[in-house]
């Protein structure tokens, strides 16, 4: 469509290239028989005796039973799920040290840093992806942190485990850019007003989100304006603006708009921004959702919900519940689950053991799986590669020794794209 | 303006909870009770008289006293009353703004002379999240901030003071720490900046104790021989409990992760003879044989992931296990904040997936951790004669679908889930209770479709 359009497009091919090169490099035929597959799919076995049959990387057929043909190398499971997908995390731009040193996914130096992509803090070699990995995790979507008003965009990457090569960014990537990522609540005030700069409250905070807002939209009408035009005075182009493309692209509707929000009030003001630009807004974190059901509804937002396990602790997540994502279930809010960012100890949430969590507490069973599995991939737009277990899907499974919510259940193995990058020893 | 009233009168204020009265006798019966003490009774009968445990065993042995409260607890099990080894609830109380950080003393690196007990707040929701999730005594510390960080304070979860929180006869433990957190003072051009100092701080503040012991014990020998003119020696309060620590009334908790730093506490100790909790604990697998040559014991914290500082990255969920096998004790604590108190037991499950054993498991969360703080003539089992604290399941211990249904303290119930405003100290959601929605496939469907080893 456009020029500036033309880099993302040329990492997506180049993305493609490398992901067929990997799938070529795995060519080999596995079949996944588990006595309780649960595929996700419409259809599919759900805690039946099922068998996935995997060929370069992709599944080519889920069936009932216990029989795999010939020629395929076996692997037993007590059950077997899609590869979780984390809806939102910082695991790979936040490293395990957490010290400086390691630390990327806050550009704390201003306020507004759309132009910013996780995809370029992205540490492939960052042990907590391995970690993630080995609790079956298989895709996660990488947002900046939670400190800026304009964050920067989030990028989707496949993890790495243990078994895994070293692979690059490029070759993990599933979407170099899938959101823009806004941040209300207490973060930005505190990060910026102990500096005595701005925001140092939670309106300053809204106006500059709402200014990154309105300038996109005067710059995307600019160039309206001028690809209408018969663009002979060169000299009348306007200048690419790469803060103001990435939150464009957010406003049409291209890439995801995230807002990180706690406090009700807070989730109110992301709401109330996404009515003046006409967002579809995915409310991240998401505390006090369940005290708003009927108003995120009729928004048409959809939740990424957790950490689960929150700690009730701040003055914004002292209303933390461990019901959070079956109450905006039950009220017909699209959820996902995600970890999030930690800034201490633990460094990383186990999205296995938070969809754990809001399986008891309501959301049961089947409904926090696909909090992790499909309705994650769809609210991510990827469900079209993974999420469920289906032919023509990547082949990325999990495998467990006994129900996976249950605490002293382990993953016993973990596939992406057909190769296992987890077995347990 | 009256229904106003009313409901200032029925709602409960401050801390009192348990309507029963502690001098009554209470029987449960039908519960799987693991008395921890011996092995697990099917349907068994739980008899707390007085606060204390009266008798236990199973139905049909163990005779139910006429007029006593019954309670019909079929189906569920019980457990002793949990024992978190390491919290800060109440001296970091909730939220966690500056007005309510009393966890550190970041004046100095030794501060073996102030009392956790000076700082806690009864009515801090922490309490009551803690009985939510079936801790019933708590060991309440300082942080880990300064070389020696204070004295703390063992507790049970009841009451409006402090005071009535306290356990007669326990005098609680010194808090130390070292490794990263007490480094923190060489940002300011300030000792200690390095682990060795740290080390030097520690080993001269045992020392100039040494001395302090000598003078009083020289004092009060010569006054035991009859001396007019003895000179009693100025009090130190910073000193007194370093001699507790010396004299082995008063046991060390030390805040400890990396294997060299563990070693470092382990030579202060063979130095000086005192008695020492490993806390955390995090590289204690690499140490397992050290540890259970000298009979050291290590309260660990399970959490989640590795990371969040340097000293923690080589966590591993087999720790526990390790240690487990080498003979060294151990219990699981909440570092609450760091963990929720509401999922202690979680902790301990996740360590068996780790490879702990169940039995030990359970231990570790009751009398191990009642043994790490002189307690366990008092708590950590079912046994005949110790306090009646236990915690009702709905499940077995370990299942992620089990619940913590009760919390009893001394034959008082201080958590009901089946209450509403207790169950929302158990979800979270206690500040907005009346506006709370209800959720259709709360509790009931849930676990009892769990029971049968679903739960789906």
């Amino acid at each position: 469509m456009r020029s500036r359009g033309m880099n993302w497009r040329k990492i997506s091919l180049w993305v493609c290239a490398v992901l067929i090169l990997c799938a070529a490099a795995s060519a080999q035929k596995t079949a996944i028989i588990a006595d309780e597959l649960y595929s996700m799919a419409g259809g599919g076995p759900s805690g039946q005796p099922g068998v996935v049959l995997i060929e370069n990387g992709k599944i080519v057929d889920v069936r009932p039973g216990h029989e795999a043909p010939a020629g395929y190398e076996v692997m037993h499971a007590a059950y077997a799920t899609p590869g979780l997908i984390d809806a939102k995390t910082t695991t790979g731009i936040s490293g395990e040290y957490n010290i400086p040193a390691d630390q990327d996914q806050d550009e704390v130096t201003d306020p507004n840093t759309a132009e910013v992509r996780a995809f370029d803090s992205f540490n492939s070699a960052e042990r907590l992806l391995e970690f993630v990995n080995t609790y079956g995790v298989t895709t996660i979507q990488v947002a900046p942190g939670i400190v800026n008003p304009v964050a920067g965009q989030a990028a989707i990457f496949k993890t790495r485990g243990p078994e895994s090569p070293l692979m690059t960014a490029e070759e993990l990537a599933v979407k170099p850019v899938s959101a823009i990522v806004f941040n209300l609540g207490e973060s930005p005030k505190r990060a910026y007003g102990e500096k005595q700069k701005a925001p140092e409250t939670r309106m300053m905070t809204a106006e500059i989100i709402r200014k990154a807002l309105l300038d996109a939209q005067v710059y995307e009408k600019k160039w309206e304006d001028w690809n209408k035009s018969d663009k002979k005075d060169a000299s009348k182009q306007p200048a690419h603006d790469l803060k103001l493309e990435a939150v464009a692209a957010g406003l049409r509707g291209e890439i995801l708009v995230i807002f990180n929000a706690y406090r009700e009030d807070d989730i109110d003001t992301a709401l109330r921004l996404s009515r003046e630009f006409h967002l579809k807004p995915i409310i991240s974190s998401a505390t006090e959702a369940y005290l708003m059901r009927d108003t995120l509804k009729a928004a048409g937002a959809a939740a990424f919900v957790g950490p689960t396990l929150e700690r009730i602790d701040s003055l914004e997540t002292m209303n933390a519940t461990v019901e959070n994502a079956a109450l905006l279930s039950e009220g017909g809010i699209p959820v996902a689950l995600m970890t999030g960012f930690e800034g201490y100890v633990p460094k990383n949430r186990v999205l296995l053991f938070e969809a754990a969590v809001a399986a008891v507490n309501g959301l049961g069973f089947e409904k926090a799986l696909r909090a992790c599995t499909i309705d994650s991939a769809r609210l991510l737009g990827i469900d079209g590669r993974v999420g469920s277990l289906e032919k023509g899907k990547d082949a990325d499974v999990v495998l467990y020794d006994g129900d996976p919510f249950e605490y002293t259940s382990h993953v016993t193995a973990v596939l992406v794209d057909g190769r296992v990058t987890y077995r347990q020893k | 303006m009256f229904a106003l009233l009313l409901i200032f009168l029925v709602t409960p204020t401050g801390n009192v909870r348990g309507a029963e009265p502690a001098n009554g006798v209470v029987v449960f019966r039908g519960a799987k009770i693991y008395p921890v003490s011996g092995p697990a009774i099917e349907r068994g009968v739980l008899v707390v008289r007085n606060g204390k445990v009266a008798a236990v065993g199973a139905e049909g042995q163990v005779s139910v006293p006429d007029g006593a409260r019954v309670e019909d607890v079929s189906g569920k099990v019980i457990i002793p009353g949990i024992v978190d080894t390491h919290s800060h609830i109440g001296i970091g109380s909730r939220p966690a703004v500056p007005a309510n950080e009393d966890i550190n003393e970041g004046t100095g690196p030794l501060q073996p002379g102030l009392r956790a007990m000076d700082a806690i707040y009864p009515e801090d929701v922490g309490i009551r999240m803690a009985l939510a999730g079936g801790i019933t005594t708590a060991n309440i510390m300082p942080g880990s901030g300064n070389v020696m960080g204070g004295q703390t304070v063992y507790v049970k979860l009841r009451g409006k003071t402090i005071e009535d929180m306290l356990i007669p006869g326990a005098i609680g433990g010194l808090k130390m720490a070292n490794g990263e957190n007490p480094k923190h003072y060489g940002s300011r051009g300030q000792a200690p900046m390095t682990r060795m100092e740290e080390a030097a701080l520690a080993r001269k503040e045992f020392v100039k104790a040494q001395e302090y012991k000598r003078k009083w014990d020289d004092y009060n020998k010569q006054v035991a021989a009859g001396s007019k003119d003895a000179k009693m020696p100025d009090r130190d309060l910073d000193l007194e409990p370093v001699v507790e620590v010396l004299e082995g009334k008063r046991i060390v908790q030390h805040h400890t992760h990396r294997a060299d730093d563990i070693m470092t506490v382990l030579r202060l100790a063979d130095e000086f003879k005192f008695r020492v909790v490993i806390h955390h604990g995090t590289e204690a697998y690499k140490v397992a044989d050290e540890l259970a040559k000298r009979h050291i014991p290590v309260s660990l914290i399970i959490i989640d992931s590795p990371g969040g500082k340097l000293e923690a990255v080589n966590f591993d969920l087999r720790g526990a296990a390790i240690l487990e096998k080498a003979g060294v004790k151990i219990a699981f604590h909440t570092d609450d904040f760091i963990n929720s108190s509401r999922f202690l037991i979680r902790e301990a499950a996740l360590a068996i997936r780790g490879g702990v054993s169940e039995e030990t498991a359970l231990r570790a969360l009751t009398i191990n951790g009642a043994e790490m703080l002189d307690l366990e003539k008092r708590v950590g089992t079912l046994e005949t004669g110790k306090d009646g604290d236990l915690v009702v399941l709905s499940g077995e211990p370990f299942s992620v679908y089990t619940n913590v249904l009760e919390t009893w303290i001394e034959g008082e119930k201080m958590f009901d889930r089946s209450r509403p405003e207790d169950l929302r100290y158990a979800t979270g959601g206690f500040q907005v209770a009346g506006r709370y929605p209800a959720l259709k496939t709360g509790d009931g469907g849930m676990h009892a479709s769990a029971a049968q080893g679903g739960g789906r």
